[in-house]
């Protein structure tokens, strides 16, 4: 995977899952590497970018981050159509945002990019006492689901880089074509490392 | 603001924008550029830059004379001329034409002065009036509001308990609404309004639009029937209904609009597999509310309050139309989102935005909006049906034992 060149991809990445289980939390900590213990609700969507350096490539990230309550799911295909990956994210304490986050594994497994890079995020793992899902079934459900999983903490930042970094990892690279236009290969000139959001 | 004015109302809260006098800013250097935090009218914590904090002194200098030419209106023509002309009774002959005609005059007159801005004091008023909200209200008993509260108090819902969810989420850190006093307030108006249309519940979005209401609106329940007429009567049916129907067609309507208007912007959008929903959904649920600058925002209403929801397209259309050439310019999605997003955050002047919106634009009437609606209803319809089929099938197919049963 190391031997690609100076390669710059884009590639558009959703968050899906329950509202308030840590969606635009998570994307706060990685693209600007805060928090806060009152996140406004997400409403249609927010986008943000974030350019990455994983090997000898960068990877510049264009990351939605959706709404959660149930009836904004009729919004979500616009924003998973043609993505790369995904982020469904659940919290720890919740079994409801669990079962909710199951659903849209099994949405994207159905309707998404065939391709499409998954990853599981059990967050608010800073929450033992409370906790609800244990890590094992979890983890089971996303092997048997062929999703990589972690358990992370937009608060104490634990996973958070590394669920990004492991995701831009797994990425297809050096597609000759990208027919469903899901990486792209970006122009090389004025890439900039910088975060820009949008809400 | 309006000092002199100040009439002495019964409030239901401390937070009052009209207190508000100067901008204190807190200046922090950040390389060359100076970052200024303040806040703005409505008690919202703006950060900007020298400019901005001019604008916004401009702005309020604006405000202050737009006042004026009311109280000066007011003063010739009788306080309360703005509101809903009654229709004049047949009985009083000639005098009854020359009423229906200087109505006329003053509707005309209205729509003109709303354009330019309703003055803040007198927002709570006019609003009520132009909506509808008074007449709606006064097709119930005047106690509704307290004994829909006092009913669905301690009750606890689907709808509440994301209402409760939500309540330090809306707009958290502002002086008044983030408070427990704010909490509670907003928890009321949503909870109650959740109770009075089961079909909305709550849609998330909301709580910002309420929010606004309650910061503008003298009572609580002045913010609850304006939340009322906006749902039922200004807007589209069933932007927050179930699965955003209406919304889902607004954003159709749009798309066709901007096609029109904007045709080079369109066309540009079109080849960059640019949906423009992708930004305009959320300035229709929150009616801009968490995209522009607090008193732009409430320029907007003032105009939306008055001529209806057609105002959503023209603000909208003015907002891309602003930045034509530097959308033209962009390549790629993210790029087009930054520049709107900095657009929206910054238009800290709403005659900059008001003008394009209503001069540049042209006009829409509501007529062709409405033809629109009709024409793009059933092509959601079968769309989101679609949709819901596949996803039951989906559920059918599934044999994992770890799927859940339940919808
Ligand atoms: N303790 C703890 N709290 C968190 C964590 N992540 C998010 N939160 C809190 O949970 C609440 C909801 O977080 P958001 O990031 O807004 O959730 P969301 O999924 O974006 O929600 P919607 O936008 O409504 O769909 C916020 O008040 C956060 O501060 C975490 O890792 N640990
Ligand atoms: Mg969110």
């Amino acid at each position: 995977m190391a031997t690609m060149g100076n390669n710059n991809l884009n590639a558009k990445l959703v968050l899906l899952g329950d509202m308030g289980a840590g969606k635009s939390s998570l994307v706060l900590r990685f693209v600007k590497g805060q928090f806060l213990e009152f996140q406004e609700s997400t409403i249609g969507a927010a986008f943000f970018s974030q350019t990455l350096a994983v090997n000898d490539a960068t990877v510049k990230f264009e990351i939605w981050d959706t709404a959660g309550q149930e009836r904004y799911h009729s919004l979500a295909p616009m924003y998973y159509r043609g993505a790369a990956a995904a982020i469904i994210v659940y919290d720890i304490t919740s079994t409801e945002s669990f079962t909710r986050a199951k659903k849209w594994v099994q949405e994207l497994q159905k309707q998404g990019n065939p391709n499409m890079v998954m990853a599981f995020a059990g967050n608010k793992a800073d929450l033992e006492e409370k906790r609800k899902v244990t890590t094992e079934e979890a983890r089971l459900y996303a092997e048997e689901n062929g999703l990589f999983f972690m358990e992370t903490s937009a608060k104490t930042a634990s996973n958070v880089n590394d669920i990004f970094y492991e995701i831009a990892r797994r990425l297809p690279r050096a597609q000759p074509q990208n027919p469903a236009g899901m990486v792209l290969v970006d122009r090389p000139a004025d890439r900039s490392q910088s975060a820009a959001c949008c809400s | 603001m309006f000092g002199t004015q100040s009439r002495g109302d019964i409030t239901t809260h401390d937070f009052n924008p009209m207190m508000m006098q100067y901008y204190r800013p807190s200046i922090h250097t950040r390389r060359a550029n100076i970052v200024v935090k303040f806040q703005d009218l409505y008690g919202f914590n703006v950060e900007g830059n020298v400019d901005d904090v001019n604008i916004l002194n401009e702005v309020r200098e604006k405000v202050r004379q737009q006042g004026r030419v009311w109280w000066a209106l007011e003063a010739s023509k009788g306080a309360n001329w703005y509101l809903q002309p009654q229709t004049p009774s047949l009985s009083e002959g000639i005098s009854a034409a020359s009423r229906k005609l200087s109505a006329l005059a003053n509707t005309i007159a209205l729509k003109r002065l709303i354009r330019k801005g309703i003055p803040p004091i007198l927002r709570p008023k006019v609003w009520l009036s132009v909506s509808g909200a008074a007449k709606k209200r006064s097709t119930v008993p005047e106690s509704y509001y307290n004994d829909l509260i006092k009913a669905v108090e301690g009750m606890v819902t689907p709808a509440s308990k994301q209402i409760d969810h939500d309540l330090p989420r809306t707009f958290p850190g502002h002086p008044w609404l983030d408070t427990p006093e704010g909490h509670a307030s907003l928890r009321r108006v949503l909870v109650a309004y959740s109770f009075r249309d089961s079909d909305v519940g709550y849609c998330q979005g909301l709580n910002y639009v309420a929010a606004l209401l309650l910061l503008v609106m003298k009572t609580e329940e002045e913010a609850f029937w304006m939340l009322a007429v906006l749902l039922e009567n200004v807007l589209v049916s069933d932007c927050y209904t179930d699965n955003l129907s209406g919304c889902h067609v607004e954003q159709r309507v749009f798309k066709d609009l901007l096609a029109k208007k904007c045709p080079r912007i369109a066309a540009h959008l079109e080849a960059m597999e640019f949906d423009v929903s992708l930004v305009a959904t959320e300035w229709f649920l929150c009616l801009f509310s968490k995209s522009l600058p607090s008193e732009t925002t409430m320029r907007v209403w003032d105009v939306l309050f008055n001529e209806g929801a057609k105002v959503m397209f023209h603000v909208a259309l003015a907002i891309f139309k602003m930045k034509e050439d530097e959308i033209l310019m962009a390549h790629q999605v993210g790029d087009v989102l930054s520049i709107l997003q900095r657009t929206t955050h910054h238009l800290y002047d709403p005659e900059d935005l008001l003008t394009v919106a209503f001069d540049k634009i042209g006009s829409l009437t509501i007529n062709t909006i409405t033809k629109q609606r009709k024409k793009q209803e059933p092509a959601v319809m079968a769309e989101l049906d679609q949709r819901l089929r596949r996803l039951n099938s989906l559920k059918m197919d599934d044999s994992s034992p770890n799927s859940s049963p339940k919808q």
